[in-house]
């Protein structure tokens, strides 16, 4: 059984200094508290800069005995975050969890992983090839993917719901879809199209 | 670097029951539950955390760690009742609160945590605190017969009475500090606008269980009993033995709960920096060659389980051990329990009455860690670890190269290792007849003990 307790208490504490960590978690459907929505800026200094990266959150039963699991929303171009599924390689999100942790403690370590990749164990071993050989191309796609995906469209929401609608979604659809993946019409596009 | 966030987390972490009138301090919300600590144990690396939180956090396959610094430890340790009184008195609506959900919680998994309200609450807090060994056997039997409360009552008087003769001795010192205790306490109280909410601290619920003074850089044994540090003195070649209710604690002297030791610091400051200065005389003669609190990463290269022989107590996954997967000792905590394992035949929970090899040789006479209405009278018999388990847990492991080496242990030493065993799991082999030979009932014994 999730501690909801002490999720409630995690979500506002994290949201409370989201102005100091630009760190936040909001759930995804406000009656069920296990599928969660994170959001982490990408690290100053690194290809990730000005991205805005969404992790999906699914707290398992044993929280907060169990890690969460953790994947990346948003497409991101990293040695140990999987290309194509979003799946993260933290220890801490395995093994190492601890009770102790929290949610923003974890998203700020996944934030500290984009800052410093470990291509010794990767996740994505295309990615991980690249960045030990071709140091400035992983760079250039890492900060491509980034502009691609993480960064915050200049379209608002009713653009983007017109947008969909556009191609021939129902718009019930896509305003359901947009809000699942957090307002991202590059996700809820591809969401609509798996289905 | 983790470590480092999630303190600063802990201290970020404000107490969100604003509405409330009882200020929770930061240093009693526990790191798992993010509430006020309730029923609070202590690990050997000094951290606090409730009960629950740390039973729930313990795994039943092999050694935990601890959730704050990672640091690896096989007992689950006892409640701390100093701690358990001083929060109560300290936050009593909020600490009620957190009783009623746990027992909610307790009777919807239908296992209960130790409990020590009941003829507790109607004694003064002080009386159970200086005297936890008497209050032991005591506490076992308190949920048995509530028409045996009276009786109790009696015997408890009597105890305090004993005790008063003992602390004479050390009155003088401890009257001086307690007079000036009262002032402080009163100076912060006119600063406390809720004064109504906590109830006096003072300097009688933080004694040490050996010196009888305040405690001084505070460490809690596997028992739940807190010491000063300077009072517990680890004879090589001796397990570390609590001074009042002689139970062994393994690991080695702990680190200093340095919470604990920061709560005292600034509730009781004058105190605290008189005792500092008494002891440093003292101190000068000591030197301490380990580090005496934790600090996470020296905690994992320090923390070994020093036995007195200096070896591994815990062969974990030598060939012949037996690990009972998530079955732990009733008695010294010891989770999962490696080697023999006897059950308690006449225990009726369902969570069962064990002890480790070394706790029934020892004829330990604490109570359950859950409640258990155990008595000395009850019978005991030995039970088998699965041999299909010990392997599975070893193909688990990756220790491959040792199932072979197990499987033909294990056939050798039993005869008809069938299948069919599986679903029975455990095998009753041989059942051990004698009563635990404790001649004299529980408070008798400790009597005795206490004059001895």
């Amino acid at each position: 059984m999730v501690d909801f307790a002490r999720v409630q208490k995690e979500l506002q504490e994290c949201n409370r200094d989201f102005g100091v960590s630009g760190i936040k978690v909001i759930p995804k459907n406000e009656a069920n508290l296990t599928q969660l929505l994170g959001t982490i800026p990408g690290p100053l200094g690194t290809p990730y800069e000005g991205g805005t990266f969404n992790i999906d959150i699914n707290l398992p039963d044993g929280y907060p005995f169990e890690p969460p699991k953790m994947k990346f929303a948003t497409k991101v171009w990293h040695p140990n975050i999987s290309s194509q599924s979003g799946a993260i390689c933290l220890d801490i999100l395995k093994d190492q969890w601890s009770p102790a942790l929290t949610l923003k403690t974890a998203l700020l370590s996944v934030q500290a992983l984009l800052s410093a990749p470990e291509p010794d164990d990767p996740q994505d071993a295309v990615v991980a090839q690249q960045y030990l050989r071709e140091y400035q191309t992983y760079v250039g796609t890492a900060r491509y993917w980034t502009e691609a995906f993480a960064k915050a469209s200049s379209l608002n929401v009713e653009e983007k719901v017109q947008k969909l609608v556009e191609m021939g979604f129902p718009e019930a659809l896509v305003r359901s879809a947009l809000e699942s993946v957090g307002g991202d019409e590059n996700l809820a596009l591809e969401k609509l199209c798996s289905g | 670097m983790d470590s480092d966030k999630f303190k600063e987390m802990i201290e970020n972490e404000s107490d969100d029951d604003g509405d409330e009138s009882e200020k929770i301090s930061e240093t009693f919300i526990c790191c798992v539950c993010r509430d006020l600590l309730y029923k609070p144990v202590v690990l050997g690396c000094g951290h606090i955390s409730c009960f629950w939180c740390i039973h729930k956090s313990m795994s039943g396959l092999h050694k935990s760690r601890c959730p704050i610094c990672r640091n690896r430890y096989y007992h689950f340790p006892s409640i701390c009742q100093t701690l358990h009184f001083l929060l109560l008195k300290m936050y009593p609506t909020a600490y009620k609160k957190r009783e009623n959900q746990t027992l909610e919680e307790e009777k919807s998994i239908g296992y209960f945590s130790p409990q020590f309200n009941g003829p507790a609450d109607q004694l003064q807090y002080e009386e159970t605190i200086v005297h936890p060994s008497d209050a032991l056997p005591f506490f076992s039997r308190a949920e048995t017969k509530t028409g045996e409360i009276l009786e109790m009552m009696e015997h408890v008087e009597s105890v305090s009475d004993k005790q008063e003769i003992g602390l004479t001795y050390f009155q003088g010192p401890k009257e001086n500090i307690a007079a000036t205790s009262v002032s402080i306490v009163e100076d912060e109280n006119s600063n406390q606008i809720n004064g109504r909410t906590c109830q006096q601290v003072s300097f009688d619920d933080v004694l040490c269980g050996s010196c009888k003074n305040m405690l001084f850089r505070p460490i809690v044994l596997n028992c739940g009993h807190a010491f000063c540090i300077c009072c517990v003195v680890l004879h090589t070649n001796e397990m570390l033995k609590c001074e009042v209710c002689q139970s062994p604690h393994p690991g080695g002297i702990p680190k200093v709960c340095l919470e604990f030791e920061h709560f005292l610091e600034e509730q009781f400051p004058i105190e605290y920096g008189l005792r500092r200065c008494s002891l440093q005389m003292k101190q000068e003669q000591f030197s301490y060659e380990t580090p005496n609190t934790c600090s996470s990463e020296a905690g994992k290269e320090n923390f070994h389980f020093s036995f007195s022989s200096g070896e591994d107590p815990l062969p974990w996954w030598n060939a012949n051990s037996k690990v009972h997967i998530g079955v732990g000792c009733d008695s010294c905590g010891m989770y999962p329990i490696i080697g023999d394992r006897y059950r308690c035949k006449d225990c009726v929970e369902q969570i069962g009455y064990d002890l480790c090899k070394d706790c029934y040789t020892t004829r330990s006479k604490l109570p359950g860690r859950f409640s258990q209405q155990h008595t000395s009278d009850h019978k005991f018999e030995i039970v088998k670890s699965s041999s299909m388990h010990n392997i599975m847990l070893r193909l688990l492991r990756g220790q491959l190269q040792e199932v072979s080496a197990v499987a033909l242990n294990e056939a050798s030493e039993n005869l008809v290792p069938s299948l069919t065993d599986d679903n029975t799991n455990e095998e009753t082999e041989n059942v051990v007849d004698a009563p635990l030979p404790s001649s004299e009932s529980g408070p008798n014994e400790s009597d005795n003990q206490r004059s001895a």
